[in-house]
């Protein structure tokens, strides 16, 4: 195999304010677009879903499918109806086209969410865990995550964490792992948290479960294995069934390039909505809202000291918290 | 017209030809017939379209009965069966009268999977436009599940297939224990993921496929890269993390030290890498490899190998039929 051709099928240097594009192939069915460098930075994941949306826009034939990935497009073709050469530079045509990061606004929801903390079920998988899978994790310790999630991330106490949730939008950068599963981050910089994940993977956890893995917070889908700390629940943001109106039009309630703004209520209230989706009495608040890169870039300039300095708060109270 | 399941075996499900695409936005995974070569010549020897409804039966136990005359065909791992006691051949449809009882008993192998194509297809809902089973999401198929005792699977309006009984299909695949499987280099191979070495390694020798393997992935023994990279980054510790991608299907996925071979209920992204990808035109071959005994040895093709694989596999299906 010595001489193997490469993955790298082209490359776009870093040029006026746009990041490095690298294509690669995966198989003879896939391309996997990579922006930038490996590094957390949300105006990779604007580009990826700005130029997702273009390529959508201009249905090439051809181009069956994308998967946005944080700072990455997997496309999937058919190459018996598009010359590889001929999608590159379909691809590379979008490139040019999306202007560099702010010029142009993300097509965007906000979608409202209720949230209640410290639910009974979230409380009961851990329980669980602790009983029947590993009783000395650290993470699992009085029967709930959200003590450790605190200690992890130096906060005060839980009305903290509670409080950092509520004060910022949840961008979905992209969905995977399961159907409608929404991987999302602060918008917000000064409400970066982290968690390791689970070590091993809890064996249930209740649909609508909220929980924080790494850099991430995602919402359960439906009831499954996960990794994520759980700190609270929400409505159900997946219905195949279709019994609330919200998923008529698509079972899959949030979309890569979706914000999840979550209110606070108490679990009876949350049960009790709960119903009323299921009964088909219950409306999603969902706002049409696209998303100003611009002013999300003063905003994160406007607050970087006090986000650097609880960056740094956090880094040291995590390195005196034992990970799972 | 329906069939009715007696015994569901060791795994059946409803599966289709191509699966579901379309939703790798949504994290659906693409599911489908892990053998697509052999669900489809099944079912074009019945007359159907590659994309109509089979049955997917791992390994063999299946009992049906049939409430309708019907044509079917039983493609792929040679697994004994009967139909109302008589021996039934593979790779051949064959008229079915109601009332007969269809019986496969455990395949020895070579190969695991087989497929029951029936006129007109079977008749599930389509979800997100397809109608193989994701048993992992519970969509699909029936009821989102295998199979079950007591099952009852309605068929769709085969039309005018009369005249599609005997019809046999020549062109074999060769079923082995120790597999040849194409695959391209990457997305995540040298230099900038992996050393030279690494990718000789990979392909250098037969790799041994763990019985824990199944349609979510073929998981194969163990074995130590080099690396290009000394850690993962901002992604963590070991260099096989990396920040979220989609999985490609027949990704050769790297989780630390052990490399699982994505199959078509595979997630649709993570934070490992994708060393290499098994082509198209190879990728049917997953569905056949017998977890706990099988071998896989990797070769490396260039794009427009894989290109031509695919072409000249999609030529010896339509030797089964239009």
């Amino acid at each position: 195999v010595t001489g193997h051709p490469s993955p790298t099928a082209a490359v776009r240097e870093a040029v006026d304010g746009k990041p490095k594009v690298t294509f690669r192939h995966a198989g003879d069915r896939f391309l996997l677009v990579e922006y930038g460098e490996m590094e957390l930075d949300l105006e990779l994941n604007f580009r990826v879903l700005t130029v997702n949306a273009l390529l959508h826009d201009r249905a090439v034939d051809g181009l069956v499918d994308t998967g946005p990935g944080l700072r990455s497009n997997l496309i999937r073709y058919d190459p018996s109806r598009i010359d590889p050469a001929r999608l590159i530079a379909e691809l590379q045509a979008a490139e040019d086209e999306v202007p560099a990061g702010g010029g142009v606004d993300i097509p965007s929801r906000v979608i409202h969410l209720p949230i209640a903390f410290d639910d009974a079920p979230s409380r009961q998988a851990v329980e669980r865990y602790a009983r029947s899978v590993r009783a000395d994790a650290p993470n699992v310790q009085g029967a709930n995550n959200i003590d450790y999630i605190v200690a992890y991330n130096g906060l005060e106490n839980r009305e903290a964490l509670y409080a950092e949730v509520l004060a910022t939008d949840w961008w979905n950068a992209f969905t995977g792992f399961f159907p409608g599963l929404p991987f999302m981050y602060p918008l917000d910089p000064r409400y970066a948290l982290f968690a390791p994940k689970y070590n091993p993977t809890r064996t249930w956890t209740a649909e609508g479960a909220v929980g924080l893995g790494g850099p991430c917070v995602a919402i359960y889908p439906v009831e499954s294995p996960g990794g994520y700390q759980l700190f609270g629940r929400t409505l159900p943001i997946y219905d195949l069934a279709g019994r609330n109106a919200a998923f008529r039009p698509d079972p899959i309630l949030i979309k890569p390039g979706d914000r999840v703004h979550f209110h606070r209520v108490e679990e009876d209230e949350l049960d009790a909505a709960f119903a009323a989706v299921r009964e088909d009495r219950y409306e999603y608040h969902i706002e049409e809202d696209p998303f100003d890169v611009q002013r999300w870039q003063a905003h994160c300039a406007e607050v970087r000291d006090e986000a650097d300095e609880r960056r740094r708060r956090r880094e040291a109270a995590a390195e005196e918290t034992p990970v799972p | 017209m329906s069939m009715a399941i007696i015994e569901p075996g060791v795994q059946t499900t409803v599966q289709d030809f191509p699966g579901r695409l379309g939703r790798l936005a949504d994290g659906v995974s693409q599911a489908g017939a892990m053998d697509h070569f052999a669900l489809r010549v099944a079912n074009r020897l019945v007359g159907n379209d590659d994309a109509a409804a089979g049955l997917e039966v791992t390994l063999g136990g299946l009992r049906i009965r049939f409430e309708a005359d019907a044509t079917i065909a039983l493609c792929g791992t040679p697994m004994p069966a009967t139909l109302a006691g008589e021996a039934l051949p593979l790779w051949e449809s064959v008229a079915v009268s109601a009332g007969d009882e269809l019986r496969l008993r455990m395949s020895k192998g070579p190969g695991f999977r087989a497929y029951l194509a029936v006129t007109g297809g079977i008749d599930v809902p389509e979800i997100f436009g397809s109608r193989a089973t994701h048993t992992l999401a519970g969509l699909g198929g029936l009821d989102g599940r295998a199979l079950q005792k007591g099952d009852a699977l309605a068929l769709l309006d085969a039309g005018a297939t009369d005249g599609f009984a005997g019809r046999r299909f020549d062109a074999l695949p060769e079923y082995a224990n120790a597999w040849d499987v194409e695959v391209m280099i990457g997305p995540q191979a040298d230099p900038d993921f992996l050393t030279p070495g690494d990718v000789e390694r990979l392909c250098s020798q037969p790799w041994k496929v763990d019985a824990n393997s199944n349609r979510v992935g073929l998981r194969l023994e163990p074995f130590r890269l080099d690396w290009a990279r000394s850690g993962g980054g901002i992604a963590g510790g070991h260099p096989s993390n990396i920040l979220d991608d989609g999985y490609p299907t027949g990704g050769i996925n790297m989780n630390g030290d052990t490399a699982v071979i994505l199959g078509p209920d595979g997630p649709t992204s993570g934070g490992f890498v994708v060393v290499a990808t098994v082509v198209h035109g190879a990728i049917w071959k997953l569905g056949q490899i017998r977890p706990g005994t099988d071998t896989i040895r990797f070769r490396a093709v260039t794009l427009d190998e894989a290109i031509e694989l695919d072409r000249a596999l999609d030529e010896r299906i339509a030797r089964a039929g239009a």
